[in-house]
Order: structure tokens, then sequence, then C-alpha cells
């Protein structure tokens, strides 16, 4: 046990590093574009702010201090679990990503688990449809793992709202909604996942446990449920971490598309508005969720995979 | 990952993909081809409207002051006076006013029926206290806050009588009072902290700001109590009950595309923005209405920096404008949905002057103005040069503010200017590094809409005062106009409330912005909204052309 409390407190550490280093890159890369952000503030487009009020926004903002003091200060806020007032929003950090974060996390899930669904399923198929199937299969993974988000949307939009009418091309209260943006991210995903699978699955269906299986009578279903899938998820399971940090960036796309809620529309505007403290706000917790999705997907390791246990035990 | 020989079937899959969905969305579907009459308006209803602007980070339009925010505010505040369609100004919530014999004061009679939708009561105490809110540093009201610039002092002659009071006369006062970024809101909600306040702004107007959903919707409900539409709007709904609609969701829908296939599938019954493709297509769509409203205040067009060479020599500006074909690549690029421009100032300015005779396209004659400018020779790309230095020019691109088929003007007019010599660098940029590259002067070329209602928009984009940069290094003046006669003129019109003399004044004011070579107007700031035909009775402000809901209804 006190090898797996050492590999805890190192990837806590980890964490941490991460969670500065995220922090500390997000605020200089800002700050180094040219730009004043007080002319932002003071509406963008088409406005035109006085001096009197861009010196008012400069004072309150923090804006007319040394770059060092600011992000100091910036710094010794966040240690005390302050994110900060988002000057775009009018609102503090905190409450902005509270009210974004729940759909992004729920679009991001759904996508992971369709993702997985669909990967599951077409490996499914393809494995026991012989040589063509596979090709087909794998023909089929390529593709998605590589059309990109927003000429998927476009063609889901077309193809389901306008053609069929069957679901909204923008998105609606209610898990109707949800379809289309998490059917656009989960497609290249199970693309990717399916591919990772499909290698290792091989590996095992020719390995000597499926031999062994068969020789006792076992059905194949049976056989690809129970050994050659388990086999196979376990890398791909190792990359759901990865995956879900590019679930939330793929967010960006998707929530503009279709007009949902989330942080990655957040993000979006944020950088245009060079709202510092708010892509600051935002970048941290998608890296805390990355981190903590590594973590998680790790310890699934253990659990599914013995070979992985007995290493960290 | 996918690895490379892949690349060229896996994109024929893709293609094939592409074009059978396409094929299969584009086939005739249902769509009605009866045209309904207009009939009686029908009370009720919740109404959605997509907007592809920005999602303001205020709802009011005190605090900053952009078109986004002028959009939805125009559903929920009022202002003291607003413009008919000619352009004239007519009562809303001031029923008359009068003029000082030396301009320094301005008298208001106000309605005395009025009350805001928190109850408080429409009076003089009300106005002092928006003049002030605007005035107030702590505000960082931005377009506001230039439009009552003049005003030092506001007086409550008795509960609905209030006079303001000027440091100079100010021709453009009363079309300053008509926008929506000085509207009258409730006293006793101003004094709620900012952040209240922009979330739910309290006015007198049709529509409540009942929930802001952020990164969704705003939910506007309706305005019970209404009895305070614009003189032109009571005059035509007169007797009726407005506004017809229970409500409205205001939607913000960044993606032009999506926004279209919300309205095409009835999600939404209106959307802003519609882009040139999709108005062209949605004119083939009898479920589908366009109205058509340009913005006041200055047109598209594009800035010379003739504050630096090579456009501090006048005929290297001629020679970049008579290069340059203009109506070719707005014909192309726009589908006939943008009109050229040949005036700094919008068509829908009353006073606008328009010189087409000054840009008709002439290469022979550009040859020789840069011949005369000393570019005689050519490099091996063809580029002009002078002592060993090409004729180069920076053109940054607000992205943000830019469409596509602007940008592609903008590439067309690369392509154009490349035949007579000219490099033309192109350089997309987000908002804040566009700023950024105008606050360094790393510009030659730039587009900037400026949205105002009247001609002393001229005033704050071409005098010289607004060369000198604001402490963000931000100037209006972006083609560094430095003329005194043209000062002179701008202060003198700005001061004059006699109508011919004005007039007079903006047309020479004009006629030497034009003269000078200093712009290449392209088109009206572009105001495209598309409805569902169920929609009836909407309009758009003849201020700043924001839509106004107040006389709108659905019929079923």
């Amino acid at each position: 046990m006190p090898g797996y409390r050492r590999w805890l407190l190192l990837r806590a550490g980890g964490v941490v590093f991460v969670l500065w280093a995220a922090a500390t890159i997000t605020f200089f890369a800002l700050r180094l574009i040219p730009g004043d952000p007080a002319e932002a503030i003071l509406g963008g487009p088409g406005s035109q702010a006085g001096p009197e009020a861009l010196a008012e926004v400069r004072r309150e903002y923090g804006l007319d201090q040394p770059l060092a003091v600011q992000y100091l200060t910036y710094l010794g806020r966040l240690v005390r679990g302050d994110l900060g007032q988002s000057y775009s929003l009018h609102e503090p950090v905190a409450s902005a990503i509270g009210e974004q974060l729940g759909a992004t996390l729920t679009l991001a899930l759904c996508s992971l688990v369709l993702a997985w669904a669909l990967a599951c399923a077409l490996a499914a198929w393809s494995v026991r449809g012989g040589r063509i199937a596979w090709a087909i299969g794998s023909g089929l993974e390529l593709v998605a793992a590589a059309v990109p988000h927003f000429w998927l949307a476009t063609v889901l939009i077309l193809f389901f709202s306008l053609t069929l009418g069957i679901l909204p091309p923008v998105s609606v209260p209610g898990p109707l909604g949800i379809v289309l943006p998490a059917l656009t991210m989960a497609i290249p995903l199970a693309g990717f996942l399916g591919q990772v699978m499909r290698e290792s699955l091989l590996t095992a269906m020719e390995s000597p446990f499926v031999t062994t299986a068969r020789a006792r009578g076992e059905s194949e279903v049976r056989i690809f449920w129970r050994h050659t899938l388990r086999h196979a998820a376990i890398p791909a399971v190792g990359l759901s971490g990865w995956a879900f940090g590019s679930l939330i960036s793929g967010a960006v796309v998707v929530e503009s598309v279709f007009a949902r809620q989330g942080l990655g529309r957040s993000l979006l505007s944020a950088v245009q508005l060079r709202d510092v403290t708010l892509v600051t706000g935002i970048v941290l917790v998608v890296a805390l969720a990355y981190t903590v999705m590594t973590l998680v997907t790790d310890v699934a390791d253990r659990a599914i995979d013995p070979r992985v246990r007995a290493v960290t035990q | 990952m996918p690895s490379r020989r892949f690349s060229r079937p896996r994109a024929a899959v893709v293609l094939a993909a592409a074009v059978a969905l396409l094929v299969s969305a584009c086939s005739p579907g249902g769509g009605t081809t009866t045209a309904e009459p207009t009939g009686e308006p029908v009370s009720g209803g919740t109404l959605t409207y997509a907007s592809g602007d920005a999602e303001p980070s205020c709802l009011d339009p005190h605090v900053g002051g952009n078109y986004p925010q002028a959009l939805i505010a125009t559903q929920y505040l009022e202002s003291l006076v607003s413009l008919d369609e000619d352009g004239e100004v007519i009562p809303w919530l001031a029923t008359e006013w009068s003029e000082s014999d030396d301009g320094l004061a301005w008298e208001f009679s106000l309605r005395d029926d009025v009350t805001f939708t928190d109850g408080t009561p429409f009076d003089a105490a009300a106005v002092a206290a928006n003049i002030a809110h605007v005035q107030d540093p702590a505000t960082a009201s931005s377009t506001g806050y230039l439009a009552l610039a003049k005003i030092v002092d506001v007086v409550a002659v008795d509960d609905h009588t209030v006079r303001l009071e000027l440091s100079a006369p100010d021709s453009a006062l009363l079309e300053s009072l008509s926008q929506v970024w000085v509207a009258i809101q409730s006293p006793t909600a101003l004094e709620r902290s900012q952040e209240e306040n922009c979330a739910a702004p309290v006015g007198t107007g049709p529509f409540v700001v009942d929930e802001w959903e952020r990164q969704d919707s705003v939910t506007l409900v309706r305005n019970d109590d209404y009895n305070s539409p614009p003189a032109d709007v009571a005059a035509a709904a007169e007797g009726a009950d407005l506004p017809y609609l229970d409500s409205i969701v205001w939607r913000f829908i960044p993606d032009s595309a999506s926004r279209y296939a919300a309205l095409q599938s009835g999600e939404v019954q209106v959307i802003d923005n519609a882009q040139p493709d999709t108005i062209r297509s949605a004119a083939s769509d009898d479920a589908i209405e366009e109205l058509d409203a340009p913005r006041p205040g200055a047109s598209n067009r594009i800035e010379l920096n003739s504050g630096k060479a090579p456009f501090d020599d006048e005929r290297v500006r001629e020679a970049f404008i008579r290069a340059v074909d203009v109506d070719a690549g707005i014909d192309g690029l726009f589908f006939g949905t943008a009109e050229r421009s040949w005036s700094p100032l919008s068509s829908v300015e009353p006073l606008s002057l328009s010189l087409p005779d000054l840009f008709t396209v002439d290469t022979d004659a550009a040859a020789d103005l840069l011949d005369e400018a000393g570019w005689a020779e050519r490099d091996a790309e063809g580029y002009r040069v002078k002592d060993g230095e090409r004729l180069s020019l920076d053109f940054p691109v607000s992205t943000n503010q830019s469409i596509p088929a602007e940008q592609s003007l903008f590439e067309q007019i690369q392509a154009d200017a490349k035949e007579a010599g000219f490099e033309v660098n192109l350089h997309p940029l987000d908002l804040s590094s566009w700023y950024g590259a105008l606050a360094e002067n790393d510009y030659d070329l730039v587009s900037a809409p400026y949205t105002k209602v009247g001609p002393d928009v001229l005033r704050i984009l071409y005098h010289s005062d607004s060369i000198t940069p604001a402490p963000s290094g931000y100037f209006a003046n972006l083609a560094q106009v430095d003329d005194a006669m043209l000062d002179d003129l701008l202060t003198r019109a700005s001061a004059t409330s006699n109508p011919d003399e004005r007039r007079s004044m903006y047309e020479q004011a004009q006629r030497i912005i034009l003269d000078g070579y200093y712009i290449l107007p392209l088109y009206d700031q572009q105001n495209h909204f598309l409805y569902s035909s169920t929609v009836r009775g909407l309009r758009a402000m003849p201020t700043v052309s924001t839509p106004t809901f107040a006389g709108a209804w659905l019929v079923s």
C-alpha cells in the first residue's frame, strides 16, 4: 500500500503543477498579444470609448499595474480560490463558469458514452462479418476519425433537421436538443477509439485464451463481449482521459454551431474579448477536468487489467 | 492516428457522402405558394428571435454601448424622441421641445402618464438620473457618453419639464437622444449594482426583461401596462392594446448556417445578420420574408491612412482607388443584396452626398499617377518600387466585424491592386489584435463600422481632433484626415440650427473627404433580417435600424 499512496501523492502534485502551468501560460500568452482589453471591455465593435471611461476601466480591473504585479495579484487570488471578476460578463468568473460547466460536462459525457457505444457496436459487427466487414469497419473508423466537427455538424443538421425534420438544428431544452451536438462530437471520437480497439482486438482474437474459450465451447458472442472486447478496451480506456480533454475543446465549435450553452462558447468569446480572468478560469477548469479524468482512467485501467494492478500495488 | 496514404480514398468517401446529403437536402420540400392576407392583428403567442450578433455582456446599453445591446434593448427601453421614416424627429417620451436662442439650452416637455415597469414614475428627475448615469465614468459608457458630451447640466424645471444645458450648441442633440444607447431607464433600478442592472434593466418599453440564461437566451415578457410607443407607432396602431405578443425568446445563435436552419425548421421566427447567400436562397422560399434595414451613420468604407507614406501622397491614394473595381466584387459576392455606396454616409442619412465620378475605375490613370508620384519601377513580381522600396500596404481585417463576403471582397481588391503594382497584405485579426494594430498606426488600409444617427458622425470620424488617440491608443479618424477647412466646417455644422446652412456645410465636408481620396466607400452597413411569414407587423426603427416588436404579431 505505501507504493499506492506514493503513486497517488505524486499524481496529486502533478495536478497542482499542471494547474499552475496552465494559469501562468494562459495569463502571459493573452498579455503578449497586442491590443488593449480596456477598449474591448467598453463595447468593442461600433462603439468608441472616452478617455475617462477607459481610465476607469483600467483602474477597476488593475490593467494600469505593471505586468508582474498583475500576475502576482492574480496568482495570490487563485491560491485563495478566488477566480476573479469577468469583465466581459460583469459577474464573478466562478459563477460564470458554474452556469456553463454543467452543460459542457453533460455534453462531453454523453459524447463519450455515445462514442463508446458506436465504437463497440461497429467492432462487434465487423469482427463477426469476415474480412470484408472488417475492412468496411476499419474504413468507416478512418473516415469518422478524420471528419472535422464543423463539417459534420452541418451535414447532420442538413440531414436530420432539414431533410428528415426529426431533430432540432439548434439546441432546445430537453434530451432531444443534445442528440445532434453529442453525435457530432461522438462520431470522430468513436472512429479514433475504434481504430485503437481494432488493433488489440486482432491480437486478442488470435490469443491462446480465445482459442481456449472456443475449445471450452463458449459461444462467439460470449467470447467477444467477455474476452476479446475486454482486452481490446484497455488501451481505449486509457485514451478516454485524453478524449475527455479533447471533447471540451471540441465543444468550442459544437456549442457555437448548435447555439448550446457551455464552457466552449464562453472560452471563444472570452478570448475574443481578451477577458483574461475568464479565459484563465476556464483553462484551469479544463485542466482540472483533464487531470482528474486521466486519474480516473488510470484507476479504471487497474480495475480492467490485472497486469497494471500488479505493477502499481 | 490515420496515416497519410489513406487521405485520397477518405476524401472521396467524405465527398460522396456530402454530395448525397446535399442533393437530398436540396430536393423540393413542402412550402406554401399562396400568400396569406395580412389580416387583423392577433394577440398572444411567443416569438423566438435568433441573433447572430455577439451576446451583450450587459443588457443596459448605457454600459459600453454597441449594436448587439441596441438590438435587444429596443424591446424594453424607450428614448425621449424618435425619428419617422423621413428622418424627422418625432415625440416619444418627450412630447415637445424647444431650443434657446443661443443654442445653449433645450427644454423638453415629458409625458406625465408613463410608468417604468418597476412602478417608478417617469418624470424630469428620471431623465436627470439617466443623463448622470451615462456621464458617470463608473458606468463606462462609450457611445452614449459621446452622444451626450455637450450636456453640462440637467435642471428639473417642474415634474414633467426638463432643461438640458450645453457647453456649446449641438445641432445633433435630438438625433443623439433618439438612440437607444441613451434610452431612459428607471432611476430606482439604476441605483442597484451594475451587475444587477446589467442583468435586468428596467424601462418603459413594450417588453420586460424576465430572465437571462447566459449563452442561450433572454426571455422578454409583455409589459401589460404599456402606453408609450413613439408617435408614428401610436398613430398606426390607434386603439390597439400593444404589444400583441405575450413574450419574446431572444436567442444567440452565432453560426449563420445554424441560424438559417433554425428559421427554416420553424425553431425560430426571426433571424438577423442574414448572409448574402442565405438571403438569396431565402428569396425563393415563400415561407420566409426579408427586411432590409441598412444602418445609419457611416457607410462601410475602406479608410486610406493619409498620416504616413505612401498614402500621405494624394496621387497614390487616387491611384489605389482608381485601380480597384469595387462594383464587380459587390455584384459577385453579395448576390445583389448590397448596393454600392459613393458616400461617407449611409444612404439612409438624408444629408448623404454621393460622388460616383470620383470612383470610376481607370487603370491607365492609376498607372500615370503612380509614375508621377515616383513609383515608376516594377520589381520582379510586378510590384511598384521607389528607392528600392516596394509599394506595400498593410490591411488589418477584423474577422469579428467583417463577414466572409466582405473578406472575399477585400481579397478581390487585393488582386485588382496587384495589377496596378500595389502589394496589399491582408491581416485577418481578432478584435483585440485589430485594435492593437490600429493603435500602433500599423495599417495603411482599414475598414471599421460606425453607427450613429445623423451626419455628425462625420465630426467623430474625420475631425483632426479624432487623430489624437485616447489613452488606450484608439482613435476614430482612421484615415487620419487633417484638414483645417474640414475641421472648421464640421465644428460649425454641429453648432448651427439653420437646416440649410447645416445641409450645405455637411455637403462641403463630404466633398472634401471624397475629393481628397481619403476613403473608398463600399456599401451601407448591412442589416438584413429574415423572418417567417407567420410574423406580421415587424419593422425596423428609423433611428439605428434595430427591429421592434411593439406592433408585431404571429398568425398561426
